[in-house]
């Protein structure tokens, strides 16, 4: 699985600072140690720079002097984004595009000028769909449109939207509802999404076990790459395929019901997790207490 | 073949919570069905009912709802005794209105309820102001002085379970912890309870809205939680439900300005929460407690 590295996140207070200041070091540091980590790609979110929007420019400018690896550059901000565009010597991704009207008039030309891949929302003016169903249909139509202006499927990374599992869990279940339809209904597209928005309002201790057995769920449903915290090494690991004893317990888990009772912790805390992912028990901080 | 050949067995049942001492106690919940889905699976005991009682007399009830209480609205005992005797309460619920003066003292309050506890033929269920730190004191306090008299107290929440579920367990008694509207910190709760507590004296308040003011959120969720328990067995959601749906309705504009829309809406509030899935509602007005119980029951 492709990994897209989010810790270069506008957000964070180091990367504001370092933004505002125009100091590249920690911002290098970021990208190499993520590098280093195993990311693919390197995520630039810069918000939406309103103000600013030759900083896209000068950061994907600075990253790309220290690492090697294609960028993804973040912003909703089609001015920022071509600015970016505009420097990057290795093809980046463009994070991201939407079926909104804005986005498709503004946005979604930039990946057909520049020849570079884009991910692509489930996102529309009405709002972000709230099943599987709405999901491919607003998906269908924008990559229609999307077909119509130069850019095929394969350049396409579809996002379904990930949304915190302790806002609404059955948005999760849908999401994986929707993974399994996608190729059907956008052959050769390809697909990430910010994995870590799923433990939005978690615990933070508990953040990890549900990020990491979500993504190998998602593998298994042939999701192409994904936002991830770079940092996360058992996630990284785990995506890589260089664990299989838990991506077989997940898989097993995600096609029947395991008994807990007589596993190990650390197994037993792979099967629920799997059991609240798969909408099978209802969602509380303390699942794994259960 | 019967009809009922067609028809899956649910896994989950209700646990049954039985509120009160032996020889006046009240049992709620033990359904394995969906609300008034008797053709589906066992249902439990039918829907309780409590009418609301406060230790101080209240202010800024509407006239059309005073008036059935006006000559005991000062005296807990009496006000209790005709919610029993002239309007047909399952049970009482004591509102601990002095609670928002000053210089509430738990000591006497506990020693209040107790002489109410004791004086009453059914059971007593004991409610907090909704004070965090208030509720916390005079909970524990009744809990203890109250021993072996097996009210329901609550509500608990977050931030005061732990020391109200100890008191209530040491003392013998039932709890009601409550959730803000959230099915996700409701399981939340139970979970952190069902560690020390008894899952036989946990009856949930997911908590409720008036029609108008935000029924659907509380349908939504108490629907969920019915769900949850019967359908899909979740140990940690198969507790009755309780709908406290008095002081929602009647501090409404509507119930306030008329007496046949108060009553309608205060009974037509509960009746939604109990097609949702309520074991016991706790109400206000006698005319809304008798139109509900028709409705439920059928009957005259």
């Amino acid at each position: 699985m492709i990994l897209i590295g989010e810790n270069i996140h506008i957000l964070s207070k180091v990367v504001s600072d370092a933004i505002k200041a125009r100091d590249e070091k920690p911002l290098q540091e970021l990208a190499i140690k993520q590098a280093n980590a195993g990311a693919d790609y390197i995520d630039l979110n810069v918000g939406p720079a309103r103000k600013d929007p030759d900083v896209m420019k000068w950061i994907a400018g600075v990253i790309q002097e220290v690492v090697k690896k294609p960028l993804s550059l973040d912003t909703t901000n089609p001015v920022a984004m071509e600015a970016g565009l505009s420097v990057c010597k290795i093809p980046p991704l463009i994070n991201s595009a939407s079926g909104k009207q804005e986005s498709k008039e503004k946005m979604l030309p930039l990946a057909a000028k520049y020849n570079c891949d884009v991910v692509l929302s489930v996102l529309i003016d009405a709002g972000i769909p709230t099943d599987s169903s709405s999901r491919a249909e607003a998906i269908m139509e924008t990559v229609a449109y999307a077909n119509e202006i130069g850019i095929p499927n394969e350049r396409i990374w579809v996002d379904p939207i990930m949304m915190p599992i302790s806002v609404d869990q059955p948005q999760v279940v849908e999401l994986f509802e929707f993974m399994k339809i996608l190729q059907d209904i956008c052959p050769e597209a390809k697909s990430t999404l910010g994995l870590s928005n799923l433990s939005n309002g978690t615990p933070e201790h508990l953040r990890g076990i549900l990020n990491r057995i979500c993504l190998a769920m998602l593998d298994r449903y042939n999701c192409f790459s994904a936002i991830v915290d770079s940092f996360d090494e058992e996630l990284v690991k785990l995506a890589k395929g260089q664990l299989p004893d838990i991506k077989n317990l997940i898989y097993r888990a995600m096609d029947e019901e395991v008994d807990t009772s007589n596993l190990p912790k650390k197994e037993a805390d792979i099967v629920k997790t799997v059991n609240v992912l798969m909408g099978r028990s209802l969602y509380s901080h303390s699942w794994l207490e259960t | 073949m019967q009809l009922s050949d067609f028809f899956e067995p649910y896994k989950g049942e209700i646990k049954e919570v039985t509120i009160g001492p032996s020889g006046k106690a009240v049992k709620l919940g033990g359904e394995q069905t969906l609300p008034f889905h008797a053709f589906e699976g066992k249902e439990g005991v039918p829907v309780r009912f409590a009418l609301e009682v406060f230790d101080t007399p209240p202010e800024g009830w509407p006239e059309h709802l005073r008036s059935s209480y006006a000559d005991v609205l000062s005296d807990p005992v009496a006000w209790a005794d005709k919610c029993i005797k002239q309007y047909g309460a399952d049970l009482i619920s004591l509102y601990l209105s002095s609670l928002d003066s000053e210089n509430a003292d738990p000591a006497k309050i506990a020693e209040k309820v107790k002489g109410i506890a004791d004086h009453l033929s059914v059971p007593l269920i004991v409610l907090g102001v909704g004070d965090k730190d208030k509720d916390a004191k005079a909970l524990v306090e009744i809990a203890k002085v109250c021993t072996g008299k097996n009210l329901l107290l609550g509500p608990l929440v977050k931030e005061n379970y732990e020391e109200i579920a100890k008191a209530a367990l040491e003392g013998g008694h039932s709890i009601i912890p409550q959730s803000p509207l959230d099915i996700n910190l409701c399981k939340e709760l139970n979970v952190k309870l069902a560690k020390f507590f008894p899952k036989e004296r946990v009856v949930i308040d997911p908590l409720s809205a008036a029609i108008g003011y935000g029924i659907d959120y509380s349908f939504s969720i108490m629907e969920r939680v019915k769900q949850v328990a019967v359908i899909h067995n979740d140990e940690m959601m198969k507790a009755p439900m309780v709908a406290n749906i008095g002081k929602d309705c009647w501090k409404t504009k509507e119930a306030k300005e008329d007496k046949t829309q108060g009553i309608l809406w205060e009974a037509l509030t509960a009746f939604t929460l109990i097609l949702a899935g309520a074991n016991l509602v706790i109400m206000r007005h006698p005319e809304s407690l008798k139109l509900v119980k028709k409705l439920v029951s059928g009957k005259e």
